[in-house]
Parts: C-alpha cells; structure tokens; sequence
C-alpha cells in the first residue's frame, strides 16, 4: 500500500484528534486554561455512550447523542465546581486544579467501572479501492489501491460535521460572536455588555459535548476503560498548541498534521525507528513552535 | 466581647484537636511497630489478641521461642493497569494455597499470611512497594513481580536480598540471571530471583518449533515497545531463525493508539506465511480489529497473554485458525491444586495461575526446611526442596510431615515439576491453543523433554 492509503489512514486518526482538540482550544481560548482533566471528559463520554448503548439500551446513534448530552453536563457541572470559583486566580492555578482534578476522576472511574476495558458493539464493512493504479516515484507508491472501512467513514464524517457546526456557530450566532470577542479581549467584551460568565459556561457545555463525542468514537475504534481518554490527552494537546493556542480552526490543522506525520512516520521510517513515530509528530511540534511560537493559525495567547 | 470569646474558643479548640490529634498519630506510630507487623490491615483480627500475650511485641509464643506467630509473603500485584486482567486469577491461586499451608498446619506451625500491595507494573511504583513489603511488612520473601518491573531493577532487587519467587516473568534476561548457582549453601554467589514459570525461551523455542512444523517458513513481526513484548519476541525470532525461519519484517508500535493501520499496512507489504503479534491485550485487540477490517489475512500467531477468550470475543471469527503457545498446565500435581483452587474462588484459570500456586508453595516449603523464616533461610533452601533425590511431595502437608521425619523432600507442582536450575528457572510443558468456534482449545503440546532440548545445558 502506498502514500495514498496512509494519508488516508492519518486523516482518519486525524479526525479523532481534532474533534477534541476543537474543544480542548475552545477552553484554552476563551476560558484561557489549560484544561488536562479533558481527556477524563472524553472517558466519561465513552462511558455514557456505552451505558445508553448496553444498560437502556438504545440504537447506537441516539447513544452518541446522549453521551454528548451527558458530556456537555458533566463539564458544567465540574467546572462550577471546580474552576469557576477560582477563574481569577489564573490560568497557573487552573492548570494546576485540572491536573489534580484529572487524576480524581481517573481512579474515580476505574473504582466505579472497574479494571477491566469494555466494548461497543458494533460491525463493520470495509469498501475497497483496488482499480486505483501504482504511481511509483522511487520505492514509494504514491497512488494505488485503498481501503476504507464504515467506522472509519464516521468519523471523518463526524469530524467535519463538527467544523461546519463550529464555523456556523462562531460566525452566525450571538454565542459564538461573543465567544470570539472574549477570546480576543475579555474586559473590552464585558464593557460591551456581554455576560462573561454565561460565555464561559456555554464554552464548557460546548467542550463537554465535543468531548463526549470524540469519547464515543475513540471508544467504538478501541474500548471503554479508565484510561481511554487520558491515552490520548498528549496527542490532543500537542494538535491544539501547533495548530495555534486558544484557535478552534488551528487545532483542526494541528490534528490533521500529527495525525497524517503518525501515520507516515510509521509507514516509512527504518525498521528499528516505527515505534517512534510520536516522537516524530512531537518533534515537528517542537520545530514549528521554535519558527512560529503562536502555532500554525497563529493565534496569540492571551496573558494572565 | 462575644467575638473575642469566639476567637478565644477558637484557639483553643484548634490546640486542642492538634494535641489529640498529635498523641493519636504518635500512638499509631507506637502501635504500628509494636505489631511488628505492619500489614495491610487484613490481618489485623487476627493478630489484635496476640499482642497481650507477647512479651516483645512482634513474635508470639508457640512452644519453641524462635518460632514466629505469623509469617508474611509479599506479593507485588497488577491491581491496576494493564495486566490487571491476569490478576483475579494469580490472588485466588496465591489465596488457595495460603490456606491450603495454614489448614496443614502453616510453616514452623506459624500462620502464613500474604501482604498484596498493587504495582500496576510501573517499575517505580514496583520499587516502591518491593520497599514497603520488605521495611513496613516486613515480609519474609516475594512472590510476584513482572518481567517489566524486575529487569530494570535487578541490581536494586539483588541489594534487597530477598527471594523473589515470581510466577509473572518470561523474560529472556532472566535466563541466566537468578538462583543459587547450584551451591545453595552458599549465598554469596546467589541472585535472589526465582521462577516459577517456564522462561519465554522455553516456550517461544516450542512455538517456533511447532511453526516451522507447521511449513510456516517465513513471518512477520508486530510487537510493543515495552520489555515483556520485546523479549517474547526476541524469544521466539532467536529459535526460529535457530531452526531455519526467516523473519520477513518486524514493525515495532506503541500502545494504546487509536488505529494500529500503518503499522499493519507497513508488515503486510513484505512476503510471509505467518504474523507473530505480541502486545498487551487492549491494544492487541484494536490492531487485530484492525487487521480484521483490512482483510490481510495470513497466519496469525499470538503471544502468550492473547490467546484468552476476550481477544476472541471481540476480534471475532476471521481469528479462526490463530494460534498461541502458553507455559502448559501439566505439572505432576495440576489435579490437586486445580481442585482447591475452584472451591476458592470463580477467577479464570490463566498460564501464570498454577505458577502463582508453586510459588507459595515452594517458599512455604523452603521455610519448613530452614526451621526459620528469614530471607536468606529461604534463599537457601528452595533449590534443596525443589530439586533433588528426595520424597516426591505434591503439597505443603506432604512435604512437612516428610520434612518433620527427616526425610529431604522435591516439591513436585501444577505448573511443572519445579526442579529450579541453578539459575532458579523451571522447565514444563508448552501448549499450543488454537482458536476454533469461539473458544481457544489445546490442539497440540510440546513436552518438557523435547522443550529441554532447544535450550543450551547452562543457559537457562
């Protein structure tokens, strides 16, 4: 298999970044915090996903809808609790709180669901791509004959639905306009009379809601277990940095550039060096961050 | 006035509950190494009457005033993370066989108690504990740890010189590292690591044995990053290719990745007859569903820890076929322990939990013999109870009334005989698991003795 059926493949793991690190970005901009307990969201997620899935059950896309509901709440309901009443602290503390708050909800979640992972049922169908020719340039292929299977298809789906839902929010609605005019100035907002706590809040339900989609899918492709989320916490961060802090369309650039830099770091480097390929994606990372510190979309951080 | 009384009371409650709290923590301090037992707080109803009647505070009297009341094991364990399936299994077998020793009596008469401390095999958190176990439980011997934990703390372990009696490790490190070289009067050449499951050399050299037996003359490779993946398989490929294999392409991944697609679609562009996969059971399960979803076929052979019911529940029916060698389940006296074991518990029988069921067994045994139950009592003793021309003993009871009559013993169990080399390794059978209808069946074994042959005389 060739170029094209690994692109394909990073797209696809792409696409599982980039829905959560939309919602990971949207909290570093808007409620300027790195949020490191939003892996354990996405665990949540995947739980009530599955719970809605198997325990009531219901059809696996109504599931989806209800994880989402749940993630939503659940990240209202922690940050009421945990990082509203210290948003003027910082973002020092709350990186800090998240930390520990990560780390709660993990053993929280492994001491009520248990040790052992769980999974979605599901099947699968695979569409092949045979008739597509060889276009050899060296000892790379750069076409030839692909395959993509219906979960994989989901998720690319889902991931765009996601974007256009993002962009339509933030350039058509009075949320998503006063969520930008936050991210750029939170006082200058506030003298505009936008209510900056219900701002917050509507990011959190936001995040939470992407979170508990990106759980669901993440878990269909792998299992539900307490660590589901936090497996994946350093690829996200790493996408929502490169694409540009605190940038929602930065992040979808930054997921898809680790994702397809996975992909072909494993594809292609020697034999001894495959199981390095994250060490490759960090250190692209480390690389555009030295030419361009704000990231690729080059969205400034705000300052404490 | 009523503010300066609050503030007043205030202070005073505050040193008050500093005080009590203080002299609480102090007497905690005090009671925890008067117990001289310090374990996890299972035993306390046991050993709360004991204290009365104990003049110094760690050993009560049984008659002989160097026998100790209670005798503690430590058993590191993967409560947590990502062995943690294995171990409901290895806690009932290690649990069974306690009693199984307390209801014969218990070693020098002592009742023999197990401190279970969890690991999750982190290698730091696994120093932790082998510490704690040692200085708080004071334990006389260990009966656990991994290959992922043991290898990166060899020397730290050999400065704890405490036996380490572990059903857990494959590990080819451990091949010749461990034991009493033969001499087990003497200690000062001794590695204080037995086990009690047959090495991945041994069991790898069966599986790529039967491979080659099977015309599978080419392979690919896909393993984990971590030590116990790397040394299966590097166990494997050395007999493989020591028996003409050729290994085609070896892709080496990390775990727990979403989609483990590249790396298949990277293997399965070289030509070969078979695929070996080695990694833990989540992430298999995601690349074999994977490789299931992208149709590449071929002849899969699974590690030791993948041949279990989950990884055929979820991968399905394409894994028909697949095959995986385990540590066999034939020792001498498999019946005996399988029959106490069910009584205890409802946890699967996996290839480690006979194993975990010798290991008591020997330690208990090698305490008998010593008549004390000090680590380098027991460092000395499991070769001479283990090995040997002695009585063929299938238990503890056995093995104490023969011990109390003067006879030398060589404890014969579940897993393998248990004749530990002078390296502290076992040799046993290997089977050969086929997954076929949804459940994985023993097709095939390889015996001990054809087992024996593929290793080195004083490699092992």
């Amino acid at each position: 298999m060739g170029l094209l059926q690994n692109i394909i493949f990073g797209v696809i793991t792409g696409s599982y970044i980039a829905i959560a690190a939309i919602g990971f970005n949207l909290i570093y901009g808007i409620v300027n915090m790195i949020n490191f307990a939003y892996g354990e969201y996405l665990t949540l997620g995947a739980f009530i996903g599955l719970f809605a899935a198997t325990a009531l059950p219901i059809p696996l896309p109504v599931a989806v809808l209800v994880a989402m509901a749940g993630g939503g709440l659940v990240s209202i309901v922690l940050a009421r609790a945990f990082f509203t009443p210290i948003n003027q602290t910082g973002p020092v503390p709350l990186l800090l709180t998240s930390i520990g708050l990560g780390i709660a909800l993990r053993n929280a979640i492994r001491l009520v669901a248990g040790r052992e992972a769980r999974y979605y049922d599901t099947e699968t169908t695979t569409f092949r791509f045979d008739a597509v020719p060889d276009l050899s340039v060296g000892s790379v292929d750069l076409l030839g004959g692909f395959f993509v299977t219906s979960k994989q298809l989901i998720v690319v789906a889902s991931a765009v639905a996601v974007f256009v839902a993002i962009y339509g929010l933030l350039t058509r609605t009075d949320v998503g306009i006063a969520m930008r005019a936050m991210g750029d100035d939170e006082s200058l907002a506030r003298v505009r009379g936008i209510d900056t706590q219900l701002i917050r809040d509507s990011v959190w339900v936001l995040a939470g809601i992407l979170a508990g989609l990106s759980g669901v899918l993440l878990a269909i492709q792998t299992n539900v277990s307490a660590t589901t989320g936090f497996s994946q916490i350093l690829q996200i961060l790493s996408a929502a940095i490169l694409g540009g802090a605190g940038s929602p369309y930065g992040a979808i650039v930054g997921a898809y550039l680790i994702g397809i830099v996975l992909a072909l770091s494993t594809a292609f480097l020697p034999s001894g060096m495959s199981g390095l390929s994250s060490a490759i994606a960090f250190g692209i990372l480390i690389l555009v961050l030295l030419v361009k510190p704000s990231g690729i979309a080059g969205a400034e951080v705000r300052e404490a | 006035m009523s503010s300066d009384n609050n503030t007043h009371v205030s202070r005073r409650a505050v040193v008050t509950i500093t005080g009590v709290g203080g002299i609480a923590g102090l007497s905690g301090c005090v009671g925890f190494g008067g117990n001289g037992d310090g374990g996890d707080g299972d035993d306390g109803g046991s050993n709360g009457g004991d204290g009365t009647d104990d003049t110094d505070g760690t050993d009560g009297g049984t008659g002989d005033s160097d026998a100790p009341e209670t005798i503690t094991l430590g058993q590191p364990a993967s409560l947590s993370g990502q062995w943690d399936f294995l171990q409901p299994g290895i806690s009932q077998a290690t649990d069974a066989a306690v009693n199984h020793i307390n209801e014969a009596g218990g070693p020098l008469d002592a009742e023999l108690e197990v401190a279970r401390r969890d690991t999750a095999v982190d290698p730091q958190e696994a120093r932790t504990v082998a510490t704690q176990l040692v200085e708080n439980d004071d334990v006389a011997a260990i009966v656990g740890l991994f290959s992922s934990e043991i290898n990166p703390l060899w020397d730290f372990l050999q400065d704890l010189s405490t036996p380490v009696i572990t059903p857990w490790p494959g590990s080819t490190f451990l091949d010749t590292r461990g034991g009493d070289k033969g001499t087990p009067e003497d200690v000062s050449d001794d590695e204080w690591v037995w086990r009690t499951v047959v090495g991945d050399t041994v069991h790898t050299s069966g599986s790529a044995a039967f491979a080659i037996e099977e015309g599978l003359n080419t392979l690919g490779v896909i393993n984990g990053t971590t030590e116990g993946e790397r040394s299966y398989v590097e166990g494997f490929v050395s007999a493989y290719e020591a028996n003409g294999g050729t290994v085609a392409e070896r892709v080496e991944v990390e775990l727990g990745a979403s989609s483990y697609q590249s790396a298949l679609s990277r293997l399965f562009e070289a030509e070969f007859d078979a695929f070996l996969m080695s990694l833990p059971q989540e992430s298999a399960i995601t690349a074999l569903s994977d490789w299931s979803d992208g149709g590449y076929g071929r002849q899969p052979i699974l590690s030791d820890t993948l041949t279990s019911q989950a990884v055929l529940d979820q991968v399905g029916s394409d894994l028909n076929g697949a095959w995986g060698a385990t540590p066999g389940q034939s020792g001498p006296n498999y019946d005996t322990f399988e029959e106490i074991y069910t009584e205890a518990g409802d946890a699967d029988i996996n290839a480690w939990t006979p194993p975990a069921w010798d290991a008591v067994q020997v330690a208990a045994l090698a305490i008998e013999r010593a008549g004390e139950a000090t680590p380098e009592a027991i460092q000395r003793n499991l070769g001479p109870v283990s090995r040997g021309e002695g009585t063929a003993v299938s238990t503890f009871a056995e093995g104490k009334e023969a011990l109390a009559n003067g006879e030398e013993i060589t404890y014969q169990g579940a897993a393998t005989p248990v004749n530990f080399t002078q390296h502290g390794n076992v040799f046993g059978t290997v089977s050969i698991n086929t997954a076929q209808d949804g459940e994985f069946t023993q097709t095939s074994e390889v015996s001990a003795a054809d087992v024996r042959s593929f290793v080195e005389e004083g490699q092992y």
